[in-house]
């Protein structure tokens, strides 16, 4: 599938009406030209994750060329006033619980920095795309490279991750030694292996269906 | 998982003959601002025990912290202030390679595991 996501974050003076205006002709361009869409209010505890997730599916990117006139249109108003948005063809990743009870879907957009050796890229995705295996709590996922991005950096990945619930997110998922201990050294600047740029948008909302 | 003790090491071999001015360095100017983030220091080893004049020292700095949501609370108050990673970038003056990694007691693998 090729995918788009953008992170919208609503003027704070923005009118309810107005917020709600966004999210359904977000929702009326993706139900008009996506295979799949996830169009939702992020949740408490996110980290530049925006008011809303929009996330759209595609068979394929050409697919997707109609919908960005219309994302366009629905965005081109004074109620948004920042918006991170990236395109990818989905990577690597399992989607094998349709969890049909709902959960939690989160998204991670970060930039990885253009000095990391293309060595260093392909250690940090192989050991990303571990987490699930020694995290179970993921349910379902997906690891990206963008092919187009905008917003606060150059977004080069998404890591996506299904939940079936908030405590998922955040307990197994923040708790485990496999994330602390092992992975989050590329994202810390003060150790040797650092590579993505501190400056992520981490961001997650409901969902009824899932969509990874 | 009940706050079980987490170590951060730091093991840095120093550039021939810098053991002694990184150390200073690293308790003078890194050190205060890593007790600030919630690290107590457990031990600093040198190796080997003197100062070499023009062969490289190995520094093991053992650093501790009281369970995960403290280790969070550590490392993300760090990282959004740039003048860390210019003290390491600075302090490449002295160092030859690095290190850093966390760890535990062997005891305290199967609860840290479970979460």
């Amino acid at each position: 599938m090729f995918k788009i996501t953008k992170l919208v974050t609503f003027d704070p003076v923005a009118s309810a009406r107005d917020r709600a205006a966004i999210v359904a002709a977000l929702q009326a361009a993706g139900a008009s030209r996506a295979a799949a869409c996830l169009v939702a209010p992020v949740l408490p505890g996110v980290y530049f994750g925006g008011d809303i997730i929009a996330h759209f599916q595609f068979e394929n990117q050409a697919a997707s060329r109609d919908f960005e006139a219309l994302a366009a249109s629905a965005l081109a108003l004074p109620a948004v006033s920042h918006i991170d948005s990236v395109e990818y063809a989905g990577g690597k990743g399992a989607s094998s619980d349709p969890l049909p009870s709902g959960g939690v879907y989160r998204t991670l957009l970060l930039c990885v920095s253009p000095a990391a050796a293309p060595r260093q890229i392909e250690q940090f995705e192989a050991e990303m795309a571990m987490m699930p295996h020694y995290i179970p709590a993921i349910r379902n996922w997906q690891l990206s490279r963008t092919v187009r991005a905008s917003g606060t950096q150059n977004w080069t990945h998404v890591w996506e991750q299904e939940y079936s619930g908030i405590e998922g997110l955040m307990g197994p998922y923040m708790m485990h030694p496999y994330h602390w201990a092992r992975i989050d050294r590329w994202f810390d600047p003060e150790h040797p292996d650092w590579i993505v740029d501190p400056r992520i948008c981490h961001t997650f909302c409901a969902f009824q269906k899932a969509i990874i | 998982m009940a706050n079980e003790t987490i170590y951060m090491i730091d093991e840095i071999v120093t550039r021939p003959g810098h053991g002694r001015a990184f150390l200073d360095a690293y308790m003078k100017s890194y050190a205060p601002g890593a007790a600030n983030r919630g690290l107590q220091l457990d031990r600093v080893l040198v190796s080997p025990p003197m100062w070499l004049e023009d062969q490289p020292n190995t520094i093991t700095a053992t650093w501790t912290v009281a369970g995960v949501p403290a280790w969070w609370a550590m490392t993300i108050s760090g990282r959004t202030d740039p003048a860390l990673a210019q003290w390491w970038a600075d302090a490449g003056l002295w160092i030859a390679e690095r290190k850093r990694s966390f760890a535990s007691a062997a005891s305290d693998v199967e609860a840290l595991s479970d979460v």
